[in-house]
Order: C-alpha cells, then sequence, then structure tokens
C-alpha cells in the first residue's frame, strides 16, 4: 500500500498519545445554580448600600418565608415543565385549596388538620382532570389547563358567592406563624420539602422517567418508561403543590380571596427558567428553581423595600423571564430546529 | 470507472486538479476534541473514500466542510481560493453540498419543495408558484432517475430509502464543484442508483467524498482513501494496493479478525420461544414463524416489505390486525414495549431509527443504558449514581464500549457510540427475546465484530433474537436461520449453511421459485 505522506511517524507518535481528546465537563445545570445561588447572595449583601435595614439575618428570612410559596409551586411547575407541559391552572388551585381551608375547614372546625389531606384531594382531582384531558384527549396543556384554571375560578366564586369568609384552619397558622429551634417552622418545612423534591426528581425512577419523556417521548416510550401514566404524575403534583401554597397562604395570612393565586403564575414559571430549565422539557434541576424562586423573591423584597409599585415588579419579572430565555436561545433554537427536522 | 485513467493526462485542469484541500483542520467542543488534525485532499472529477472507525471525527469532518460549523484552526481551499463557509447556504454558494446521512429534509413539505429549498419558484407576484415548484421538482427528479416519485407528496409519506435518495439528489443538483455523502447507502439496500449517480456527477468534474462503512461499496467506486482514526487523518491510500486487513489495521491501529465465524451449529433441543402465526397488520399479510431458545434467526428483506411493522408489532408499538404470538406458549396481549419486556421471559425491542427512537439526547449515555430496567436497580424508587454507572458499565462492556463515554452527554458521542449504547441496553434488559432491527447501521468494522460477538454470546446462553439487516453478509455471518420477506409474507426459508448471500437475493426480489428448483 501506498501512503501520500510520511504516515510512520505519524503512526507511532500516535501510538503514545492515544486517543488524547478531553473528557472532562462540567455540566450547564451545576454552573446555573452557582449563578443564581451568586446573584442572589450578592444582591442581598448589595441591598444593603439601599436601604441599611435590608441585608440583614431577620431580612433573609423575610425572603425565606416568603420565597416559601413559590419554592412550593415551582417544584410542581417544574416537573410539567420537565415533561414538555405547562401548567396555567396554578392560580385557580391556590385559590381552591385557600378556601377550602378558610370557607370549609376554617367554618366548620378550625382545629380539624386531619381534614387539609382532603383539601389537597380535591386539588389532586382537578390536576388529575387536566392530565386525562392532556395525555388522553390530548388538547394542549396550556389551553387544558387555562380551561381548567376558568372551571374552578368560576365555580369557587359561585360557591363563595363572591366573597370567602371563614379564618385559618390552625394547622396552617401553626406552620406559618410558629418557630422551630429559633427558625420559623415553614422555613424548616421548606427545606424538608426541597430534600424531597431533589430526591424526587433526581434521584428516583420516577424523576428519571419524567427526564426521559421530556426529551424524546417516542424513544422513552420504546425504551419502556411507562409514558401514559408518567405524563400525568406532573399534573398531579403539580396541583397538590399548589393546593399547599394555598393552605400556607392561608395561614399566613389568615384568610382567603378569590384572586389569591394570581401573582404567583409569572413568577412560577420564571423561577424555573431562571433555574436553568429548558422550557422546552427535558433539562433542569429542582436546585437550580429552587434558587430561580430564591433570586425572585429577593428581587421582589428589594423593590418593595425600595418602594417601587407592584406593576414595576410584574415588568421586571417580565423582563427577568425573557433575559433568562434569551440566554438560553441556542439551546432553544437548537431544540426548535430539531423539531423542524 | 477506470476507462478514465488514460484521459486523465489531457485534462490536467479538468480532472485531477485540486478540488478541495483541507490542512490542518481542527475542531473541539469544550473540552472534547472531535477532530484533532485533519488533512484531506479532493480532486476533480475523482471519488475520494473517507474511512474511520465510530467517533474517529468523520462527522465533524463532513460538517466543517458543510458550513455546520466552523474549524478552530487550519485552512480549506476550494477551486484554489480560500474556503470558509459560515453556513450550509454558505457552502452551496462555493458549490459544495453535502447528503447528510441524519437527513436534512423537511418533513411537513413536499418532495418538489424540500428539492428546491431555499430558493422557491417564485410567480409573477412574488408568490411561491406551486405550478412552477412542482415542474421543477419533477425536472430534478428525474434528472437522477427518480421520476417514480411523486414530486406532490409529503416528505414524511415517504419511506426512509427515498428520503435519502431524496436527500442525495438534492446535493447533487447543488455540487458544482464538491459532493459530500456521508453514509449515503446506510438506508438503501442497493447500490445501483447511488453509483450510477455519482459516475453522472464525476462525469460533470465534481469532486467527491464518500463516507462509508462497507468496503466492498467504497472498493466499488472509490480509486483512494483517507482514513481517520482518533480525530486525524492517519494516511490516504490507494485502494487498488491496500488489502482489507490494512485498511481496518489503519482504522481501528490493530489487525481485525475478519475471516467468517460459521454460526455455531450445537444439537439444541428446539424449545419454541416465540411462536408467531398468521400475523396481519399493514403491511403484514399473514406471517408465520418460531423462533426456538437460543437461536438467531435473521430476516432478509429488499425494502418496505414489511419488517418494519413484524418488528414494530413484536415490539408491542402496534396492534396486529390479526393472528396470533405467544411468548413462552403464552398468547401474548402486550401493547406496549414496556409490558413487552415485563411479558413472559421478555421481549425487548432495539429500534430503527437511532436518533428519533433509540436515544435520549440531554440524558447521559449511562441513563441511557439503565433506562428499561431502573426499577431493577433502584432501591425503594430511589437510584444511586453508583449502582447506575456500575450496571451501565457492565452493558458497556458486553458491547465492547469505552467506559469514559458513559458520563457523556449521548448526543455528543458518535453514532457508533450511540448504537453501541443502546445494543447495551437491549442485551442488559434482561429479555430473552431481542428484536434487533438493523443492529450495526452506519457502524464500523470494530463495533460491529463486537455486536456480533455480543449477539451469539447472548443466543449461546440460551437468548432468542431476531434480527433484521440491511446487510446480507451480516445475516450469512450471523444467522441460524434466515427468513426472507416479500410482500408482507415469508417468501424463503434458509437453515444453516443454505444462507448464502446468492440465495437471499433471489429470494428477495421474488425469485423463490426458481431458485428452489
Amino acid at each position: 500500500m501506498t501512503f501520500s505522506k510520511d504516515s510512520t511517524q505519524d503512526r507511532s507518535a500516535f501510538a503514545q498519545t492515544g486517543d488524547a481528546r478531553g473528557v472532562a465537563r462540567v455540566s450547564r445545570e451545576t454552573i446555573n445554580a452557582i449563578a443564581v445561588a451568586v446573584i442572589c447572595i450578592a444582591l442581598l449583601l448589595g441591598a444593603r448600600f439601599i436601604n441599611p435595614a435590608l441585608g440583614s439575618w431577620s431580612q433573609v428570612e423575610t425572603v425565606l418565608v416568603l420565597g416559601s410559596f413559590l419554592v412550593v409551586l415551582s417544584f410542581g411547575q417544574g416537573l410539567v415543565i420537565l415533561t414538555g407541559g405547562l401548567d396555567l391552572s396554578l392560580p385557580a388551585v391556590i385559590t381552591l385549596g385557600g378556601i377550602m381551608a378558610t370557607n370549609w375547614i376554617g367554618m366548620t372546625d378550625p382545629t380539624a388538620w386531619y381534614l387539609l389531606p382532603v383539601v389537597l384531594l380535591a386539588c389532586a382531582g382537578v390536576g388529575l382532570v387536566s392530565a386525562i384531558g392532556i395525555v388522553w384527549l390530548r388538547v394542549p396543556p396550556f389551553i387544558m389547563t387555562l380551561a381548567m384554571s376558568i372551571i374552578v375560578l368560576s365555580a369557587l366564586l359561585g360557591y363563595t358567592r363572591g366573597s370567602p369568609r371563614g379564618g385559618s384552619p390552625d394547622a396552617a397558622t401553626a406552620l406559618m406563624k410558629s418557630s422551630v429551634l429559633g427558625l420559623p417552622s415553614v422555613i424548616v418545612f421548606v427545606i424538608g420539602f426541597v430534600i424531597v423534591g431533589w430526591l424526587f426528581q433526581s434521584r428516583s425512577v420516577a424523576g428519571r422517567y419524567l427526564y426521559a419523556i421530556g426529551t424524546n417521548l417516542d424513544a422513552a416510550r420504546i425504551a419502556g418508561v411507562p409514558v401514559v401514566l408518567m405524563q400525568m404524575v406532573p399534573y398531579v403534583i403539580s396541583a397538590v403543590c399548589a393546593g399547599i401554597v394555598g393552605i400556607m397562604l392561608v395561614g399566613y395570612s389568615n384568610g382567603a380571596t378569590l384572586r389569591m393565586g394570581d401573582d404567583y403564575l409569572l413568577p412560577s414559571i420564571a423561577a424555573v427558567v431562571i433555574g436553568g430549565s429548558s422550557i422546552l422539557g427535558g433539562r433542569g434541576t429542582f436546585l437550580g428553581t429552587v434558587g430561580g424562586a430564591l433570586l425572585l423573591t429577593t428581587l421582589g423584597t428589594i423593590i418593595s423595600a425600595i418602594g417601587l409599585q407592584i406593576g414595576l415588579r410584574t415588568i421586571i419579572e417580565g423582563l427577568i423571564v425573557l433575559t433568562a430565555l434569551l440566554l438560553l436561545r441556542e439551546e432553544l433554537f437548537q431544540k426548535l430546529g430539531s423539531l423542524w427536522r | 470507472m477506470e476507462s478514465e485513467a488514460p484521459a486523465e493526462a489531457g485534462q490536467q485542469d479538468a480532472v485531477g486538479h485540486h478540488a478541495l484541500e483541507v490542512s490542518g483542520v481542527s475542531k473541539a467542543y469544550g473540552p472534547t476534541v472531535a477532530l484533532e488534525h485533519a488533512d484531506l485532499s479532493l480532486q476533480a472529477g475523482r471519488v475520494l473514500a473517507l474511512l474511520g472507525e465510530n467517533g474517529a471525527g468523520k462527522s465533524t469532518l463532513v460538517r466543517i466542510l458543510s458550513g455546520v460549523v466552523s474549524p478552530d484552526t487550519g485552512e480549506m481551499m476550494v477551486h484554489a481560493a480560500p474556503y470558509k463557509p459560515r453556513s450550509i447556504t454558505e457552502a452551496r454558494g462555493s458549490q459544495v453540498a453535502t447528503a447528510f446521512q441524519e437527513l436534512s429534509l423537511v418533513p411537513n413539505l413536499s418532495v418538489a419543495q424540500n428539492l428546491l429549498l431555499p430558493r422557491l419558484a417564485k410567480s409573477t407576484l412574488g408568490l411561491v408558484s406551486r405550478r412552477q415548484v412542482l415542474t421543477r421538482g419533477e425536472e430534478i427528479l428525474s434528472r437522477h432517475g427518480l421520476s417514480r416519485i411523486d414530486p406532490d407528496l409529503e416528505v414524511s409519506q415517504l419511506p426512509l430509502s427515498d428520503r435519502q435518495r431524496i436527500e442525495i439528489a438534492r446535493a447533487i443538483e447543488n455540487a458544482g464543484r464538491v459532493l459530500i455523502l456521508d453514509e449515503p447507502t446506510a438506508a438503501l439496500a442497493e447500490t445501483d442508483w447511488i453509483f450510477e449517480q455519482i459516475i453522472k456527477a464525476r462525469q460533470r468534474g465534481v469532486a467527491i467524498l464518500y463516507i462509508s462503512h462497507r468496503l466492498a461499496e467504497v472498493r466499488e467506486i472509490c480509486t483512494s482513501a483517507t482514513v481517520l482514526r482518533n480525530g486525524r487523518s492517519i494516511a490516504t491510500v490507494g485502494l487498488e494496493q491496500a488489502t482489507d486487513g490494512d485498511i481496518f489495521e489503519m482504522m481501528v491501529g490493530h489487525r481485525v479478525d475478519t475471516t467468517r465465524q460459521v454460526a455455531p451449529k450445537s444439537a439444541r433441543d428446539p424449545k419454541p420461544r416465540v411462536q408467531v402465526s398468521d400475523l396481519q397488520g399493514e403491511a403484514l399479510n399473514g406471517v408465520s414463524f418460531e423462533i426456538n431458545q437460543g437461536e438467531v434467526l435473521g430476516v432478509a428483506a429488499l425494502e418496505g416489505q414489511g419488517q418494519r411493522a413484524l418488528f414494530r408489532c413484536l415490539a408491542g408499538l402496534t396492534a396486529a390486525q390479526g393472528g396470533t404470538v405467544q411468548i413462552d406458549g403464552k398468547i401474548a396481549g402486550y401493547r406496549s414495549p414496556r409490558q413487552a419486556m415485563h411479558f413472559a421471559s421478555g421481549v425487548s425491542y432495539l429500534p430503527e431509527e437511532r436518533k428519533t427512537e433509540g436515544i435520549l439526547t440531554g440524558l447521559t449515555a449511562a441513563t441511557n443504558i439503565v433506562l428499561p430496567f431502573l426499577p431493577r436497580i433502584a432501591k425503594m424508587g430511589f437510584i444511586s449514581a453508583r449502582s447506575e454507572e456500575a450496571t451501565a458499565r457492565r452493558a458497556a462492556e458486553t458491547v465492547e464500549m469505552d467506559k469514559r463515554y458513559l458520563s457523556f452527554d449521548i448526543a455528543d458521542l458518535s453514532g457508533g457510540n450511540q448504537q453501541k449504547a443502546l445494543m447495551g441496553r437491549t442485551l442488559a434488559s434482561g429479555a430473552q427475546t431481542l428484536l434487533l432491527f438493523d443492529p450495526t447501521r452506519g457502524v464500523d468494522v470494530g463495533t460491529k465484530e463486537s455486536i456480533y460477538t455480543a449477539i451469539r454470546q447472548f443466543a449461546e446462553a440460551g437468548g432468542s433474537v431476531l434480527f433484521y439487516s440491511s446487510e446480507l453478509p451480516e445475516i450469512v455471518q450471523l444467522a441460524d436461520r434466515c427468513l426472507v420477506l416479500y410482500d408482507g409474507r415469508i417468501a424463503r426459508e434458509f437453515s444453516g449453511d443454505d444462507i448464502a448471500e446468492h440465495r437471499l437475493i433471489a429470494a428477495m426480489v421474488g425469485h423463490s421459485e426458481t431458485e428452489a428448483a
């Protein structure tokens, strides 16, 4: 055989080095989670320059308490987004949880803590109906959840005749107002929630299935993933999370309103996206989402401390989501490109 | 091809002058160096083969040449002018066009629209004129011997083989100077059409880079070959002087034993594991056969003879319209791959389309491998990273996949390593019946050998294998018995030494009666 150039030298040199091409990779999620945490801390510390009262430990506590709602809520939203869906019914389900807690438990027997799971079961039912519509009847997720949202809110409007009554169940008040080991109980609760949520999403069989479904539904089905069941699960979990948030909000403000969930829809999506998840599914971690939720809450506290209006706060949140999406653009376009092909 | 040799001296600038010069090109994705140093020289009117194992950097080089990615270092010249394409369209502007292995057609547009993209014919109003698009699409099709394809058909309606032909025809249409064919025969059962097109393009003075794993095919159409190994171009050899052994050695760095092993014919008790009787369905017109324990049953067929439907039906992806399937004597009523995996002794399926049905991009190779049997390695529903990795490593060993790839996103692996991962996954699933649809598609020699060995070992341990292959030598080498499908029926069945390429081909084209005589 003939070689076009002096290859023997090439080859012996090559034999020594072997395949020298690199291996190490740091996952994008890790970088993102660290970045979010750093920004979060920087914001808190930086806020001192604006107002010396900010950045103190009590301020951190406030952020954690206020952020707890969003952390719980965006866990469910994150799972739904992970499988490539979107849950727009969260505000309605929050309200459902809140109003059942006040108008039903609060009005009949505030000490009946054992009724709270029933409230969550009702919320799960709403999620299940959405899931059935999306997975079996193939209604696009945003339409199905939006429709459920309208149905639930209208039913609640009818049920309360426009004015919810009743106070917080004792258990909810205890969760939001008492403290354990010098920390507000809700912070302890949320730490536990984060650990369980992280284990579920990153370490459990079900969590892996959700990632698989979000990346490639057909391949997941062939790989033996129970795709029908696992596409439905996130909507149910998401509704339960929203129910928990409803109860927490009731405990926090000792009452429910028909619009109590409205402020949480965009932040729940924003937290997930800022946390490094792909809005198209298949990528992201819950810890990233937690960082996103805390970052948003920190921003919100600073904005209200500075005295900006609530409208501005919403605008800023919207801008953050857009920026996060733009930063993830490369990946977004790749995914769109592969869908197109 | 050889007929052109005398003309060469006289037409120095038409045939034989440098059409594409590549020197010292490299590309890294983050810390992963995909291509370390590649030199390549294409001459007008000649066909150069690009050979290399999976992961050698062939695909990266193709992407650089086609303008999909820009190289980090190195120079490229087309017809002595610097060539730095930043997109496929720019590459086309320099008259360099590529037929990609992972086809780049838009599925929901018509054949004609795909052929003309990105410049669709305009009507007087400046809008796209449907009629003109159709006429021009028809012209292109007939120019490339494809007039049997309806230019108005949506591409997604075409079988994979025709989609590949369209992809190739479009590339040839745009390749005035350089044509790159990446695994052009991966989905084609015969090479007559493609070779005819290549010869026509050569006569126009187009330089062609031909990438294929099928060495026989490469020898037929190419005169020389450049070999890539581990991201470097090792050598360029004249194919007439080099033996297969020489070439394999350059590709893998050591000699490969290419002698055919005859499938072992130990006297097993034929205990049936799978019994299929009168299976009816989309593209299936009553198929009956049995697979015994410890048996490797091959399926040979031309494209679109029902093999896809057969495999998808047995895998639980589509429901049969009639007939029964029994596994271990139990009538199979499973309706999803998941149920199939857990039915009786289990059925596991290696899908046809690696990219859309096989790999889960964004997840690591290890997760991809263990996904089907996650519950088995989980404790109380949770998985430890260690047990996941250990299980994946064992599966990777059975197919001789390098374990350092396990922690990579599977999308970053080469096609061959992806295939190894999927094959390892199928073998490790624990199912006793494997359905392998073209298990070595787009895979190099070294990988093929390890996949064959793994399949044989699986069968020797009592497992049953049904496999379809578009490469007949593979069936000859691997199968204990072979079914030939034709028009949704079993045309012939061969066993043992009767499995020979010429007999299979005769049966595949429907000449079973004459052959039987």
